[in-house]
């Protein structure tokens, strides 16, 4: 199996606080791989590194092959990497389809800069909008404003925009946060579905959802990587356990 | 800042808003005094759209559209002064310096957001009014550049209309204003328009999907900066004159105040905003020197109750108008 | 030579304390309740103004100097009850737009009262005349300003730091519901902010009168001044206001015999190179 993105060594430090400590993380090309680990893990932490948000201060990070350590969150887009957000951040007083266009327009980079154009002109992007709109069961709210979706379809359409510029892999942060727990089947559905087209990276709390969907998981603790394996691995091991009870005592 | 973007959502504009924007151009000269009048409406209505591309679209309030008012109307001036250069490329020549310092204040100032974008682009209006005010060797200084000629439109040695008379200025400056709105309604309906909007709405957004937010508020700094050279280089033909309030913070802070009181939502809201302050101040300004006291009422009344400005307030009362004519017919049509 | 550069210097430092205290009502009220005035210069304005009158009608400086803060920081009090508290949640571009109607409209009205010419204000008969040292001389009025605004900067600084209300002033800007918990109005607290913030523009006023006069339309140019005061000392930051105050005050003065212009092209370049380079201020907390 061909290895997609690459860690090696990352460390993000705020002063002497080390929120990554010497993180070498492997997600294989066609899988879907998990992170867990209690609060403060950092996990977000090295969620952010990986989308640009944050620079790492030490370490590599290899994507495709690339180096990625210095590039900015937009540039990534390029190279194949979209993201989703943990809090809900849409596009609010534009239409679910618009939401989508911009977001396959965005893979242009800076052609997008042109002024003379029309939209409409470039069609493609109008056709991902639309396929994606179908495979999120949204086409009949495609004309309603992103703020005006109701909170799941909010959550829905945060994931979905991702898919837009066809990304190789899909960094999805905590997709099910703040969802009611009537439409998180529709969210763990969504999830395995993109699974089967792309490489999926997935932050998430929700138990239940990690261990039927993902073929791996990364268990963090401390800024650091504890358990890596299977589901099955995962859980049976001794020190996850201990990690998470130590959390809740 | 709980409250998310609560500026009107500026959008693509319909086909039936360039026929008001035509009867307003041939309705104008006809109802007002005077043509002059006229002009002057529609040159500040070209500064106000371009404030409204920052503004509206992009969600950039900026103090710096004075300079490049100031700036397109000095370098036309001085192009024609000095090189006796004529209409079209003194007017080029003016798109020119607005843009470029546009391009300047704009590459500097949007790296950095919210309060301290704005105290950098009223840093850089100050000081374009003190190099303005010190280079009096060339612009006059305090008294103001004078004698500024207004060219006839030529080709080549041939004269085709000469402007001097001011029914022709007008119809010179509404055939431009013209232009530039249609030109303003296609950036706007273009990729680039699409993604002003994004990054209005929701900035970190737009730059997780892929765009380099940094050029494309750059780009429309540069765009917003050569349309308010043009409109600069405008003033000082229909003045004759260069005045160093040109380019002082006033300048700037009236191209916003107009902007926002026609609305932020429209580029048509621009102008209604420039007609109606320029025309309430030439209504006013001798029966009422202190007329601006009205104009800080008018702003905090806007910016209160009718964050939509005139033209916001003008289409919820047409939409409703619209709604209950519906109401009638359908009435009707049930027999009722 | 030298003894012109460093009178004014000590010039500069009499002005540079008036700046302190605008800047610091400024800083005040933008660190504590996150709001930009941009009627800050029209309220010093304002402060001028009424000391012109109170010093014409009763002839006394002194009861100048006590009433016309007082006076504004009621005027302030009633507009923020009526307007400003409406408009603290919106995002500082609407803060900015309302403030700036707020500056236009104090600025026309003081044009109606007052008239369209400046009117000068007479240095107190007590503080006329010139403190001789040797060679070296310096009127007794700029003396009086350093004194006086270092008196009312430690008074304020004692009560910010000190005191149940700075306290809660302080707390409140941090959690407006840890306040409310307290049990204290959170309402009441913001207006006394904004009414104190606002005086001090006002006490400035009345200080720089006897200097310049009131002048009708110097509001852009003083809040122009106390902006770049605040940046360059950091935004919020008290002693920032007094370092940065002192030094455009004294950077304006020394250009004044070099190039008068020159000193206003160098205090907004200097605001600009802060924001652009150390955006929190010298003074201020990342």
């Amino acid at each position: 199996m061909s290895i997609l993105l690459e860690t090696k060594n990352l460390e993000l430090a705020y002063g002497a606080f080390h929120a990554v400590n010497g993180v070498n993380l492997k997600v294989a090309a066609g899988t879907i791989h998990t992170i867990i680990g209690p609060n403060g893990a950092g996990k977000t932490s090295l969620f952010h590194c990986l989308t640009g948000e944050r620079q790492a201060t030490a370490g590599a990070i290899h994507f495709d092959g690339q180096p990625l350590m210095r590039k900015p969150a937009h540039a990534r887009v390029g190279l194949g990497m979209a993201r989703s957000f943990q809090l809900t951040s849409l596009f609010q007083n534009l239409s679910v389809r618009e939401n989508l266009r911009l977001a396959a327009q965005g893979r242009d980079g800076a052609r997008a800069l042109n002024f003379w154009r029309r939209v409409e002109s470039k069609r493609e992007h109008l056709e991902m909008a639309d396929q994606v709109l179908e495979r999120l069961q949204l086409t009949a709210r495609a004309a309603t404003l992103a703020g005006e979706l109701s909170h799941g379809q909010q959550r829905v359409l945060e994931v979905g925009m991702s898919i837009c510029s066809k990304p190789k892999l899909l960094m999805l942060d905590e997709p099910t946060s703040g969802m009611g727990i009537d439409d998180i089947p529709i969210m763990t559905q969504l999830i395995s579905d993109l699974g089967r087209d792309h490489t999926v990276l997935l932050i998430e709390h929700n138990m239940s959802i990690v261990m039927s969907i993902s073929q791996r998981i990364t268990v963090m603790s401390h800024g650091q990587i504890l358990v890596e394996g299977t589901p099955e691995f995962v859980r049976a091991d001794e020190r996850v356990r201990t990690a998470y009870l130590g959390e809740a005592a | 800042m709980s409250e998310k973007n609560p500026l009107p959502f500026a959008k693509t504009q319909s086909k039936a808003m360039l026929l008001w924007v035509l009867a307003v151009l041939i309705g104008l000269p006809l109802v007002l005094p005077s043509a002059t009048l006229a002009s002057e409406i529609l040159i500040f209505a070209m500064a106000a759209l371009a404030c409204n591309l920052l503004l509206g679209y992009t969600g950039l309030l900026s103090f710096g559209q004075g300079i490049f008012f100031g700036a397109g109307a000095y370098c036309a001036a001085l192009l024609m002064i000095h090189l006796q250069l004529g209409l079209f490329s003194a007017l080029l020549g003016a798109a020119v310096a607005g843009g470029f310092l546009a391009l300047l204040v704009g590459a500097l100032a949007i790296r950095r957001t919210g309060i301290y974008f704005v105290m950098l682009t009223l840093a850089f209006s100050q000081m374009a009014y003190f190099v303005a005010y010190t280079l009096s060797d060339w612009t006059g200084g305090d008294n103001g550049l004078l004698s500024v000629p207004r060219p006839e439109i030529r080709i080549g040695d041939s004269v085709l209309l000469s402007l001097a008379d001011a029914r022709a200025f007008y119809g010179f400056v509404a055939v431009l204003f013209l232009l530039i709105f249609i030109g303003a309604r296609r950036v706007i309906a273009s990729p680039f328009g699409s993604t002003l909007m994004a990054i209005r709405e929701n900035e970190t957004r737009a730059s997780a999907i892929g765009y380099d937010t940094r050029h494309f508020k750059i780009l429309v700094f540069v765009l917003s900066g050569a349309v308010t050279g043009i409109a600069g280089a405008l003033y000082a033909m229909l003045l004759h004159f260069v005045p160093l309030s040109n380019i002082d913070l006033a300048m700037s802070e009236n191209i916003l105040i107009m902007t926002i009181v026609g609305g932020t939502g429209s580029l048509f809201g621009s102008l209604l905003g420039a007609g109606s302050i320029v025309l309430l101040g030439d209504f006013l300004s001798d029966l009422w020197p202190r007329w601006l006291m009205l104009l800080g009422v008018i702003l905090i009344l806007v910016v209160i109750f009718m964050r939509g400005g005139l033209w916001g307030g003008l289409a919820s009362l047409f939409e409703k108008v619209r709604g209950r004519r519906k109401a009638v017919v359908v009435a009707k049509e049930q027999g009722l | 030579m030298l003894n012109l550069y460093l009178f004014q210097i000590l010039n500069g430092l009499g002005l540079g304390m008036i700046y302190f205290l605008i800047a610091v009502g400024l800083t005040i009220i933008f660190g504590l309740l996150n709001f930009v005035n941009f009627a800050h210069g029209a309220f010093f304005l304002l402060g001028a103004y009424i000391c012109y009158t109170a010093v014409s009608l009763t002839g006394s400086f002194w009861l100048a100097l006590l009433l016309a803060p007082l006076v504004v920081a009621a005027l302030a009090w009633v507009i923020e009850r009526l307007l400003i508290q409406r408009i603290y949640h919106l995002p500082h571009m609407f803060q900015i737009l309302v403030t700036l109607g707020i500056a236009l409209i104090i600025q026309e009205a003081s044009v109606m009262i007052w008239g369209p010419v400046g009117k000068s204000v007479a240095v107190p008969e007590l503080l006329r005349g010139v403190l001789v040292l040797g060679d070296f001389v310096y009127p007794y009025y700029r003396l009086f300003l350093i004194v006086f605004s270092g008196l009312v900067g430690l008074g304020l600084w004692l009560l910010l730091e000190r005191t149940r209300f700075g306290a809660l002033v302080r707390a409140g800007s941090e959690s407006t519901e840890t306040v409310s918990l307290l049990g204290t109005n959170i309402f009441r607290l913001f207006s006394m902010t904004f009414a104190l913030g606002v005086g001090l523009a006002g006490m400035a006023g009345v200080l720089f009168a006897p200097l310049r006069g009131a002048q009708p339309f110097v509001g852009p140019e003083i809040l122009g001044i106390a902006f770049v005061v605040v940046v360059i000392g950091g935004m919020g930051s008290f002693s920032g206001a007094l370092v940065g105050g002192l030094l455009v005050g004294v950077v304006q003065s020394l250009m004044t015999t070099l190039w008068p212009q020159g000193a206003s092209l160098m205090i907004y370049g200097a605001m600009a190179v802060v924001i652009l380079v150390r955006p929190y201020g010298l003074f201020g907390r990342a």
